[in-house]
């Protein structure tokens, strides 16, 4: 049986309006061997600087008023149209905003002045995951591109922390060490070695034809949803798993030390094994109530240093071109220090993004010099005090969804964002 | 003739909506029901238009119809009245929401609303509405679990041993339910709930609620230097001479994990002895005392005072109750006490808990009080915030937004008070007050409206449990967590978006399960706050027997409504360990451990940075469950066989010389132990030519026929697998291998991998 022979067997059993996934997983799975499903892009990495990051301290930089201490408003450095504060002499390791902005600044897009609207982690987190503050259902961006562009590759959707709710769309992936890789590349072979099979070729492949048989029985079945929904992605998961194969030849021999690194190295191999559309990666410790200057010197460092490694070692891997890369946080941090010399939550911040199909050396929106955000113009994306918008996380991800082509994939109607159409963010990428 | 048809059929799906040009009665009892009443009344008006609400003076009160639908036809009465009364033209109904006429409520509808919407509809066909009678008579919806069927006694009986108790159901239980039916459950519970295995569940489902375990850093890390800074590292200096030189050292090693290990669990101990002892589960907020183990106790320097209860003093995971005197610093300070004990208030003064949710000097214990909100009364707080217009705006407009601001107050009216009842504890979860006193510039120290009297001060966290456990929320949110530590997922909210086609159907979703979990704390609440009735109430429940459709709806509403029903529920790799060693008589040990490969991989948590399941199997689970299936049959199948057949778990009834074919009675000894095997394995009771058995039947023996068809075959099973003490098995006949790749198939499935 083919794949258009399946679908047509899933769609006259009614599983193409029951599941919830793009289509049935049951049916996305059941190929022959050979036939296993292969993402080929684009490839999106979420970048998460989570517990809030110092805005100024990266591109919105002031340096007035005593919101700065480690620089004055006449140290602020450019490249070309970007506006940065100088860290080079504060970074012990990782990359400084010097290098970062010089290395890439031509492909760069800042949005500053963005509302995050709450000052708290958790709604932050949600919000700015999802576009979407009140609502405990909706998918973060990185799972609704994934469940809409190729919701049946085995690691559709990884994460390697943040807010990563699915919607109910894809199934998550967490993969924490890189040498779990090869374990599960290869899980017919013993510990992992493809060349010593727990079975004969011809008993694992009758053992993966009775359970394909046995899924089509099942799907001619009555069933409660959640009996059809977990039956039908319980057989795709373990069907396509068999993909997972194809990431042994891209798994580093050595791991790398940084804590972003080692999150980018496994969402390469995955990347370029074609068997993942997003990873949400993520490092902590921003929430800087205390000490923020060293803290977010040394964060910020390694935060870009993260984003310089999974561009550099995209590059060596050739998909550097098919990769789509957010940078963000769930919120700033105050304009004043506080008594413990920290920073605490501040509703205003930005996002950045690099890769394929988005213009660089561009900054849309800005803050005051009270870091208030001031209104965009969501036909021009210039700044506009008259007739300008607040750009707000839904406004964000409605251009992300355009911009990524699935903002009328019947999964992102399922889960709509309340922008009207004069307030849409238009060529916002470029 | 078609088209003719297609005509009658418009017809008969117009008429009955025109009628006499006048909609039917149970038409506009159905729009007063699901639209009036679900979207407006029920979510909007009712909050406070009830008999104890803040509008219980209005003449507006309605009564909540959650049990009782009688309430309807008194509340549609009082949305008529309100309808028929008008100021300046404009019915009342539509001036008040609106924030008109003084309402005292304010703004509860803006004019532009899907609410606001319906309510002006609603007016605008009062006429349809006045002088009938019948309208709500007709409205009866079948009942929600019309057309679900249930699962079989022997079923459930498996499911929940294998659930609680990590073992199959004994003959007894199951003579039990044979000769009692499901009446026996309870009893078969109650002698469940005594067993070990059940305790390490709930212990671990208690932690997936609370995480306890993640705290931050070692474990003696909770008991802070000022108190406890001669006690806390007694493992250093803990005599071991008994242990030779040589390996004195790995045994300190292991001295200072069992301590921490010991430490850790104390704060689920007490939910353990809470439960073990029938004692109330309000305890978990009240209780005077806390568990410690021969270990921890010297920890806390209280060992000697302790050391005669225990009935083993080495074994470092046993625990006693006992109550810490007041905490002396090293300068002598004594804690302010009235008893002269340490102010025990069950987890909430627990150091572990304390130090899992940690503090700022700008975050106050807002997060402890968040915590607070969310564990016991079952409100979180920070999950719907709403937007605030302008949060910077605000933050800079306001000296102290958090009591100024409007949209600030909202929220921190209620948790900054409860915050300041954690005012004795710092940052590192330790006793240490600020040396200034609590900050002036919040909402003083107390509980929704009620101020913390100063002379309970020293012990405002008991004051706080002692308050928190007459709140029937507290109650409500146990039932919560047990229904969680069951079914693998949270409660479900209830349907926000009016607008959503769905409302209807997600509103009596949630409202049936609402009713679950509320009768269940109500019955909790009546048996001395009995926690083991929630579970036994859950159990016996529909929600959590429902196992199938008895015939397809093809009614979206229906669908949407069954949506969350069924337990149906992924293993997390502790149960699906825990199950891998009751079904096969041995652990297969890679699920689970702080070495384990695959706990994260397959969805696991570790109680601080992960500390969500992944519910669904994504291609990485996948994987993990085809090694789980390739690895367990390869250790236990040769295993199994060569065992007596009577003390086999697998194979009892056949002999790998069985061979389909070889002799007449083979097949049937064949379908016998498939049937066996469906059963041991998968809990299903089939009959031998059952399609499933038929199926795996077919996978046997055509692997042997493609064995025989294939040349240079080993005659010996695989060196990993089939070697018994060092010596590999014959398997001239490939039945070893084929019964390997049988039990493969079977551990792959939905059945076993899902509760």
């Amino acid at each position: 049986m083919n794949r258009r022979e399946l679908l047509k067997l899933c769609g006259s059993a009614g599983l193409g309006f029951a599941a919830p996934m793009a289509l049935p997983p049951l049916c996305q799975g059941a190929e022959p061997k050979g036939q296993l499903p292969d993402y080929v892009g684009p490839y999106y990495a979420i970048f998460n600087a989570s517990g809030g990051w110092d805005t100024t301290y990266l591109m919105d930089p002031k340096g007035v008023d005593g919101i700065n201490r480690l620089y004055k408003e006449g140290d602020i450095l450019t490249h070309g149209k970007h506006k940065f504060a100088p860290t080079a002499k504060q970074v012990q390791k990782g990359i400084s905003n010097e290098d970062f902005f010089r290395k890439y600044g031509s492909e760069l897009l800042v949005i500053n002045g963005l509302d995050y609207s709450v000052n708290n982690h958790a709604p932050g987190s949600r919000y700015m995951a999802t576009g979407k503050l009140d609502s405990l259902a909706y998918p973060t961006f990185a799972a609704l591109v994934a469940s809409c562009r190729g919701p049946d590759v085995p690691l559709a959707f990884l994460t390697f922390g943040q807010y990563s709710a699915t919607g109910n769309l894809v199934p998550m992936s967490r993969v924490p060490y890189l040498n779990s890789m090869n374990l599960l590349a290869n899980a017919d072979g013993i510990q992992g070695n493809s060349r010593s099979p727990y079975h004969d070729d011809f008993v694992t492949d009758r053992i993966e034809r009775a359970l394909k048989e046995q899924a089509k029985a099942r799907a001619a079945k009555v069933r409660l949803p959640r009996v059809e929904r977990s039956q039908s992605m319980l057989y795709a998961a373990q069907l396509n798993s068999k993909a997972l194969e194809r990431v042994t030849p891209y798994i580093p021999k050595a791991s790398p030390k940084g804590r972003l690194s080692l999150q980018a190295d496994i969402a390469l191999a995955s990347f370029k094994a074609g068997v993942c559309v997003s990873a949400n990666l993520s490092i902590g410790q921003f929430d800087s109530h205390g000490n923020n200057d060293p803290d977010q010197m040394r964060l910020i460092s390694e935060f870009l240093d993260g984003i310089d490694y999974m561009l550099t070692k995209a590059e060596e891997l050739k998909i550097r071109d098919k990769l789509v890369i957010v940078i963000q946080s769930e919120m700033g941090r105050t304009p004043t220090y506080n008594k413990g010399q920290g920073k605490d939550h501040w509703s205003i911040g930005s996002i950045m993004f690099i890769g394929q199909d988005i213009r660089g050396n561009r900054v849309i929106g800005a803050t005051d010099n009270n870091q208030l955000p001031t209104p965009v113009n969501a036909k021009s994306l210039s700044n506009d005090r008259e007739k300008g918008i607040r750009v707000r996380p839904e406004h964000i991800h409605k251009a992300l969804r355009e911009f990524a082509r699935i903002d009328k994939h019947k999964f992102s109607s399922q889960f709509p964002l309340k922008v009207s159409d004069k307030d849409r963010l238009r060529g916002l990428f470029g | 003739m078609k088209r003719t048809l297609l005509g009658l059929l418009t017809f008969c799906l117009w008429f009955p909506s025109t009628g006499a040009g006048k909609p039917t009665a149970s038409a506009v009892g159905a729009f007063f029901i699901d639209e009036v009443w679900a979207k407006v009344g029920e979510r909007t008006c009712l909050k406070c238009h009830n008999t104890e609400g803040d509008a219980s003076e209005s003449k507006f009160l309605m009564q909540d119809t959650s049990r009782d639908l009688n309430g309807l036809s008194k509340n549609l009465e009082v949305f008529l009245q309100m309808a028929a009364k008008r100021k300046a033209g404009k019915s009342r109904l539509l001036e008040k929401p609106t924030g008109g006429l003084k309402h005292e409520g304010g703004v509860v509808l803006k004019p532009d609303s899907s609410g606001y919407r319906i309510l002006e509809e609603f007016v605008d066909r009062l006429s349809e509405f006045q002088g009938r009678k019948d309208l709500l008579a007709g409205h009866h919806q079948p009942p929600f679990f019309n057309g679900l069927t249930m699962m079989a006694p022997d079923r459930l009986l498996r499911r929940v041993t294998l659930s609680l108790a990590a073992r199959l159901p004994t003959k007894e239980e199951h003579a039990a339910l044979n000769k009692r039916g499901l009446r026996a459950l309870d009893s078969i519970l109650d002698e469940l709930m005594k067993e070990e295995a059940f305790y390490e569940r709930l212990l671990e489902g208690f932690n997936d609620v609370f995480l306890t375990q993640g705290y931050d850093g070692n474990s003696e890390r909770i008991l802070s230097y000022d108190h406890f800074n001669k006690s806390r590292n007694w493992f250093l200096k803990h005599d071991l001479n008994h242990v030779p030189e040589k390996e004195r050292q790995k045994a300190r090693y292991k001295l200072a994990g069992d301590y921490r290990q010991a430490l850790r669990r104390e704060p689920l101990e007490l939910i353990r002895y809470i439960v073990a002892n029938d004692r109330p589960i309000t305890e978990l907020v009240t209780a005077d005392y806390i568990m410690v183990s021969p270990y921890s106790a010297r920890g806390y320097g209280i060992y000697e005072q302790v050391r005669k209860k225990f009935k083993n003093p080495d074994d470092h995971l046993e625990y006693i109750r006992t109550q810490l005197p007041a905490l002396k610093a090293r300068s002598g300070k004594v804690q302010k006490s009235e008893t002269g004990r340490y102010p025990h208030s069950g987890l909430l003064s627990t150091f572990q808990y304390l130090r899992r949710y940690p503090t700022t000097d700008t975050n106050r214990n807002r997060l402890r009080a968040r915590m607070y909100y969310q564990f016991f009364l079952g409100v979180d707080i920070l999950e719907l915030a709403s937007r605030v217009n302008d949060a910077a705006a605000i933050s800079a407009k306001f000296d102290n937004p958090t009591m100024q601001a409007p949209d600030c107050v909202v929220c921190h009216r209620t948790l900054d008070p409860v915050a300041g009842l954690f005012q004795d504890f710092n940052a590192e979860g330790h006793l240490g007050p600020r040396k200034e006193g609590w900050y002036k510039d919040v909402f003083g120290p107390g509980l929704e409206g009620e101020g913390l009297p100063q002379k309970e001060q020293w012990r405002a966290l008991q004051w706080l449990g002692e308050r928190t456990a007459k709140d029937p929320r507290f109650t409500v949110a146990m039932a919560e967590h047990v229904y969680y530590i069951l079914m693998g997922r949270r409660v479900l909210l209830p349907p926000e978006d009016i607008d959503d086609p769905m409302f209807g159907a997600r509103r009596r979703a949630y409202k049936q399960q609402r009713r679950l979990i509320e009768d269940a704390a109500k019955r909790c609440a009546n048996a001395n706050f009995n926690l083991k009735v929630i579970f036994k109430d859950l159990i016996a429940s529909k929600l959590y027997r429902v196992d199938g459709l008895a015939a397809a709806s093809g009614n979206p509403q229906r669908q949407e409504e069954l949506d969350d029903v069924g337990l149906v529920r992924l293993l997390t790799p502790e149960q699906l360990e825990r199950k891998l060693t009751a079904l096969f008589g041995q652990e297969w040990g890679e699920l689970v451990g702080r070495e384990s490969k695959f706990m994260i991989l397959y969805g696991g948590i570790d109680s601080k940075s992960v500390t969500e399941r992944i519910s669904d199997p994504s291609g990485a689970m996948g994987a993990v469950q085809r090694i789980m299936a390739n690895d367990v049959a390869c250790r236990n199948v040769v295993l199994d066989f060569s065992r007596k057949s009577r003390e086999r778990l697998l194979f009892p009834n056949i002999e790998p010389d069985v061979v389909p074919g070889d002799k007449p009675d083979s097949e049937a000894k064949i379908r016998r132990a498939i049937v066996h095997l469906h059963q041991h394995l998968l809990g299903q009771e089939h009959t031998a030519y059952h399609p499933e058995v038929e199926r795996t039947y077919q996978l046997f023996a055509g692997i042997i026929v493609e064995a025989r068809a294939t040349k240079g075959l080993d005659k010996r099973e695989s060196y990993h697998c089939g070697r018994i003490e060092g010596r590999r098995i014959e398997d001239p006949n490939y039945t070893l291998r084929a019964w390997r790749g049988v039990v493969t198939y079977l551990l792959r499935q939905h059945d076993f991998l899902y509760e």
